[in-house]
């Protein structure tokens, strides 16, 4: 692939959000978020060359950002806690619209998941991004039904320890 | 209601922070990563496969050198263990490096779980694959060492490196069995401590996954 460093520019600026969200969730001390951001795209540079369109990019990201998440909570990459910061990548506070309230939610949602076993993280955190069922499958490699079934008493959880915080 | 505020919440996380990234200093980046990575595994092989490359060396040197039969028999059984133990590294750090981190979550776990299995196989055997072998050719070597003069032998670098007295061959082999013995034992600590947990961590994920719900 001739314009592999243009797909990957593209996919980055598709993506990044939605992958950061997730390094926010499975980042733990020492590994900051954008550590684990880093480690995500660095394993989409690599594994470009050989992606082979037989599922869609959205699902192919997804797929190496919670592997590579998990992977970095399961202590299974020791490479990963002496990782360097690429000056290439930098965060910067959007200090105009930093919202107080909306950073405390998401510390009172992200508190919540944090209760949740693995297994129900990976699927709440790709129902958050308003990805279907079927996709979710597609990522977690479960049957639509069990995503569905899943889904149901994740949801309940989810809401009964979030509910009285927001109130 | 909750369920879109939550969606919101979750979609408005990532927006705390600007990110910003220079794709054309990335890659360049990446690909001195990826360089230092392979210099890395390649400094790795080396210093693995040295120490049996020597041993190699170091037997068939003792091979042409010693005149005693039952000697020069473990010398080439030794040479062969070392060419085996050199393939068995090779095929771990093959196995070891393949990752599948585009698959799903499920054929992921599979993978790694296949992996770290294989992993703790290979330290728990260590007593079948590397102890007992090089154990029994170091005894039948040590053995097998005679009398220098009934072979007219003279080497006086070799002959002082070799044990030739029964106290010495007893000395040696007592000395051998606790080495072996203390490699086998970091060999199954390094499985039950570093290995296992992750294993059974991965199996518990697994275990959540299957689930009905």
């Amino acid at each position: 692939m001739d314009n592999l460093p243009t797909i990957f520019d593209e996919l980055l600026k598709e993506n990044k959000h939605k992958i950061y969200r997730i390094c926010r969730i499975y980042a733990a001390t020492p590994i900051e978020p954008q550590d684990l951001f880093q480690e995500v795209i660095f394993q989409i540079w690599k594994s470009l060359p050989n992606f082979k369109g037989n599922s869609s990019v959205d699902t192919w990201v997804y797929r190496i950002a919670l592997n590579v998440c998990l992977r970095s909570k399961m202590n299974l990459d020791k490479s990963n806690q002496k990782t360097t910061r690429l000056d290439a990548i930098y965060f910067t506070p959007v200090a105009e619209t930093a919202d107080v309230f909306e950073e405390e939610k998401f510390r009172y949602l992200k508190e919540c998941i944090a209760t949740l076993n693995e297994s129900d993280t990976s699927i709440i955190v790709l129902y958050l991004d308003e990805l279907s069922y079927k996709e979710i499958a597609e990522i977690t490699g479960l049957s639509e039904n069990n995503i569905a079934v899943k889904m149901k008493r994740i949801r309940n959880k989810l809401f009964e320890c979030i509910t009285p915080k927001i109130n | 209601m909750l369920e879109q505020e939550l969606k919101n919440i979750w979609k408005n996380s990532s927006k705390a922070a600007q990110i910003n990234i220079e794709t054309d200093r990335l890659t360049q980046d990446f690909d001195t990563k990826m360089t230092a990575i392979q210099k890395n595994i390649r400094k790795r092989d080396v210093r693995e496969i040295s120490a049996s490359v020597f041993g190699i060396l170091i037997f068939s040197f003792f091979a042409y050198e010693i005149p005693f039969p039952i000697t020069k028999f473990s010398c080439f059984l030794s040479v062969l263990w070392f060419v085996y133990v050199i393939y068995r590294f090779r095929k771990s750090n093959q196995q070891n490096t393949s990752e599948k981190l585009s698959a799903s979550l499920t054929k992921q776990l599979a993978h790694k779980k296949q992996l770290l299995q294989q992993q703790v196989k290979l330290l728990d055997s260590a007593a079948y694959w590397y102890a007992a072998p090089s154990f029994i050719t170091n005894f039948i070597f040590i053995i097998g060492l005679g009398n220098p003069e009934d072979y007219n032998w003279k080497n006086l670098l070799t002959e002082n490196l070799l044990p030739l007295t029964i106290t010495a061959k007893i000395g040696v082999l007592i000395g051998l069995a606790f080495f072996y013995l203390f490699g086998v034992w970091i060999n199954k600590r390094a499985a039950k401590k570093d290995v296992q947990p992750i294993l059974k961590n991965i199996e518990d994920i697994q275990q959540q996954l299957n689930k009905p719900n």
